[in-house]
C-alpha cells in the first residue's frame, strides 16, 4: 500500500481514549476466559512457526527436542491448527480493519526523526530478538502473560509485568536517538 | 448538592469512580469461591429419586470395554484393597482426599467403594461442591463382582433373549479376568474353577491403567500456554 | 451457566479455533484503536511523554479481573477451570527485563508488531523476523539453560496465596493502585510533555 493511495490521503482519525480503548481490551480478554477458559497471547504462534520451519528443514532434530516437539504436537494434528496461530492470525484482520476504518493504513517506516531507515532497521531486528528470547524464558509476552497473568493475579504474571516497565525504562536512554 | 458535582465529573473520573465502586464490592465479597458449601436439598433429593445418580456395573463395564477414556473412575477403598484388585482404569482416592483433589468439576466421575455406603457419602459431599456429573456405582465392588466379573448363569427357563445376553456378559467378564457361575455355585467355588487363588472374595490380578503417553500429555498442556 | 464453556465441553477444538480467530479480530482492533500499531506511540511511554500504554494495559487488566471476580461470585465461571500459566519467577524476571528492553529497542511487543505489520509498518515486519529469530537461539539454546530456564518452579500461583490476603482485598487494591497509577501518569506526562505523539499519529 504506497503512500499515494486512497487510504493513506484520507487524514488518519485520532487515537481512542485509552481507557475506553483498554475497557474494550479488558472485555475481549474476560470474553476469552469464560468462552474458553484461557487468556490472549502471541508470542506461541510465533513459536508454532518457528517449529514448522525447523521440522521442514530437520525433522528429526525438531522432533527429538523436547522444546521443539511440544509445539510440534507430536504428529497428531498439524501444528498450526492451534488456537494461538488462528488468534494472531485474527489479530492481522483486526487490526486491518480499524487501521482502514481509521485511515492509518499506510506503508512507513516508524522511526524518530535522528535516525536513518536502515538504523531503524538494525534496532527493529535487534530488539525482537531480545524479545524472542525474553518471551520464552518467561513463558509469555506482554499479551500472554502481563494481561492474562495480571488479570488472574498471577505472581510470576505481576513480576514478569513489573521487570518489563524496568527493563524498557532501563534501556530507554541508550536509544533515544532512534525515537526523540 | 453532591448530584451537581458528580455531573461536572468528566468521563475518565466516572469511570474511576465505578472501579473504586466495583473494588469496594469485591473487598466485601472477600472470595468468590469459598471453602464453605451450599447444599439443594430438594435438587438432590429429586435426583436421588430419579435414580440419575447411579450407574450400573453392567454400564461401567460396557465403557471400559468400549475403550472410553472420557470419565474419571475413583476407588474410595483403603490401599491394601485397592492394590489387591482395582476395577480397570480406577484411580485410588481417599474420601478425606476428595477436598484437595484434582478432580475438576468438566470431569464425568464414576464412584465406587466395597458396597456403595462410601461412595454414596462421597457423592453427596461432591453434588454439594457443584460437581455436575457425578454417579455411584450401584452396589459397589460386590455387584461389579457379582455381576460381571462372576456373572450367574441364566436359568433353565430363560428366555432365548435372555441366553444372548448371558453369552455377551460372559465373554466381557473373561476380559476382565473372570468366568460365569453356575446359577448356584458360590463365589469361592467359582474363583477355583476359574483357576484363580484360594481366596475366597479372590479377583483376578489387573494391570495399572495404562499412562497417558508423553506426547499426548504434553500435547494438552502446550495447548494452553502463550 | 457452565463456564468456561469450551472445559465443559459446549464446543470441540475444531470450533475453539474459530472462536480464537474472533477473539483475535477483536483483539487486534482494540490494540490498533488505542494506537499500538504504531511504535512511536509504545515506546513514548519510555520517555513518559505518552503513558497510553500503561493506561491500556491496567484498565484491560482491572476490567478483566473485575470481571472474572463477579463472575466467578455469582457463581457462572468455574475459576478453577481457567488456565493460569504456571509461576517460574526468576527466569520470568530475567525475561522480562529482556522482553522490556527489546520493546524499547525494537519498538513493538510481539502482539502489536502484528497490529503494526496490518497496517502497513515496515519496521514491524523486521522486528517480527526479529522475534523468531530470537526464539529460535533459545529454542536451540533451551537443553542447555535448562538448569536456569525450569529453575523456581512455583506452580500456579496467585497474588492472594502470596500475600496470605483475601481475594477480594487484593483485588480492590489493584484498583486503587491502578488509578493511583493513572493521576500519576498523567502528572509525568505534563512534566515531559514535548512534542509527544499523544493524540494523533
Amino acid at each position: 500500500m504506497s503512500a499515494d493511495s486512497p487510504a493513506a490521503r484520507r487524514p488518519p482519525a485520532p487515537y481512542m481514549n485509552p481507557y475506553l480503548a483498554g475497557i474494550g481490551l479488558g472485555l475481549v480478554l474476560l470474553a476469552s476466559f469464560v468462552v474458553m477458559g484461557r487468556g490472549l497471547g502471541a508470542s506461541g504462534a510465533f513459536t508454532s512457526a518457528c517449529a514448522v520451519a525447523i521440522d521442514a528443514v530437520a525433522p528429526a532434530h525438531a522432533q527429538g527436542s523436547s522444546f521443539w516437539s511440544e509445539y510440534l504436537k507430536g504428529g497428531v494434528g498439524h501444528p498450526l491448527k492451534e488456537w494461538l496461530v488462528f488468534e494472531v492470525v485474527g489479530v492481522l484482520v483486526g487490526g486491518f480493519l480499524s487501521g482502514l476504518l481509521a485511515g492509518r493504513v499506510r506503508r512507513t517506516v516508524e522511526k524518530g526523526p535522528r535516525i536513518s531507515t536502515r538504523g531503524r532497521f538494525v534496532f527493529a531486528f535487534a530488539g525482537g530478538v531480545l524479545m524472542g528470547i525474553g518471551a520464552k524464558l518467561a513463558r509469555g509476552c506482554t499479551s500472554g502473560q502481563a494481561l492474562n497473568g495480571g488479570a488472574l493475579l498471577s505472581a510470576g504474571g505481576w513480576a514478569f509485568m513489573m521487570m518489563v516497565f524496568a527493563g524498557g525504562y532501563g534501556a530507554a536512554w541508550m536509544v533515544r536517538r532512534q525515537w526523540l | 448538592m453532591s448530584l451537581p458535582r458528580f455531573d461536572r465529573l468528566s468521563g475518565n473520573q466516572k469511570l474511576a469512580l465505578l472501579a473504586v465502586a466495583l473494588g469496594l464490592g469485591a473487598l466485601v465479597i472477600g472470595a468468590p469461591q469459598r471453602g464453605t458449601i451450599t447444599i439443594n436439598e430438594r435438587e438432590l433429593a429429586a435426583m436421588v429419586e430419579g435414580e440419575v445418580d447411579h450407574v450400573t456395573p453392567d454400564e461401567l463395564a460396557d465403557w471400559i470395554v468400549a475403550g472410553r477414556q472420557d470419565f474419571r473412575l475413583v476407588d474410595l477403598r483403603s490401599a491394601a484393597d485397592y492394590a489387591e484388585y482395582h476395577i480397570p482404569q480406577a484411580e485410588r482416592l481417599a474420601i478425606t482426599a476428595l477436598a484437595d483433589s484434582n478432580l475438576a468439576r468438566n470431569e464425568k466421575i464414576v464412584l465406587y467403594s466395597a458396597e456403595g455406603i462410601h461412595s454414596a457419602q462421597a457423592w453427596f459431599l461432591l453434588k454439594a461442591k457443584k460437581f455436575p456429573a457425578v454417579y455411584i456405582l450401584l452396589g459397589g465392588l460386590k455387584q461389579w463382582t457379582d455381576q460381571v466379573v462372576f456373572p450367574e448363569s441364566p436359568a433353565e427357563s430363560a428366555s432365548p433373549a435372555e441366553r444372548i445376553a448371558f453369552a455377551r456378559s460372559a465373554e466381557r467378564a473373561r476380559t476382565f479376568g473372570g468366568a460365569p457361575r453356575a446359577a448356584s455355585a458360590s463365589l469361592a467355588a467359582s474363583a477355583a474353577t476359574a483357576g484363580l487363588s484360594a481366596a475366597p472374595t479372590a479377583l483376578p490380578k489387573v494391570a495399572p491403567p495404562a499412562a497417558p503417553t508423553p506426547a499426548a500429555a504434553a500435547a494438552k498442556v502446550k495447548k494452553e500456554g502463550c | 451457566m457452565n463456564a468456561p464453556f469450551f472445559k465443559f465441553g459446549l464446543f470441540g477444538d475444531e470450533a475453539s479455533l474459530i472462536v480464537a480467530f474472533v477473539i483475535g479480530i477483536a483483539f487486534g482492533f482494540c490494540l490498533e484503536q488505542a494506537g499500538f500499531g504504531s511504535a512511536k506511540k509504545l515506546t513514548a511511554q519510555f520517555y513518559f511523554r505518552d503513558m497510553a500504554v500503561f493506561r491500556v494495559m491496567f484498565t484491560a487488566i482491572v476490567t478483566a479481573m473485575l470481571g472474572l471476580f463477579y463472575l466467578a461470585a455469582v457463581g457462572w465461571v468455574d475459576l478453577s477451570l481457567v488456565y493460569i500459566s504456571p509461576t517460574y519467577l526468576w527466569p520470568q524476571v530475567v525475561g522480562g527485563l529482556l522482553l522490556g528492553a527489546g520493546f524499547v529497542i525494537g519498538g513493538y511487543c510481539p502482539g502489536t508488531s502484528v497490529v503494526a505489520v496490518a497496517t502497513g509498518k515496515v519496521d514491524a515486519l523486521v522486528n517480527i523476523a526479529g522475534i523468531v529469530a530470537g526464539i529460535f537461539v533459545i529454542g536451540e539454546a533451551w537443553p542447555s539453560i535448562t538448569g536456569f530456564a525450569e529453575s523456581s518452579a512455583l506452580g500456579r500461583l496467585t497474588l492472594p496465596e502470596v500475600f496470605h490476603l483475601p481475594p477480594g482485598l487484593v483485588v480492590f487494591l489493584v484498583v486503587l493502585m491502578a488509578i493511583g497509577g493513572f493521576w500519576g501518569a498523567g502528572v509525568l506526562e505534563r512534566r515531559f510533555a514535548n512534542r509527544s505523539p499523544k493524540e494523533n499519529p
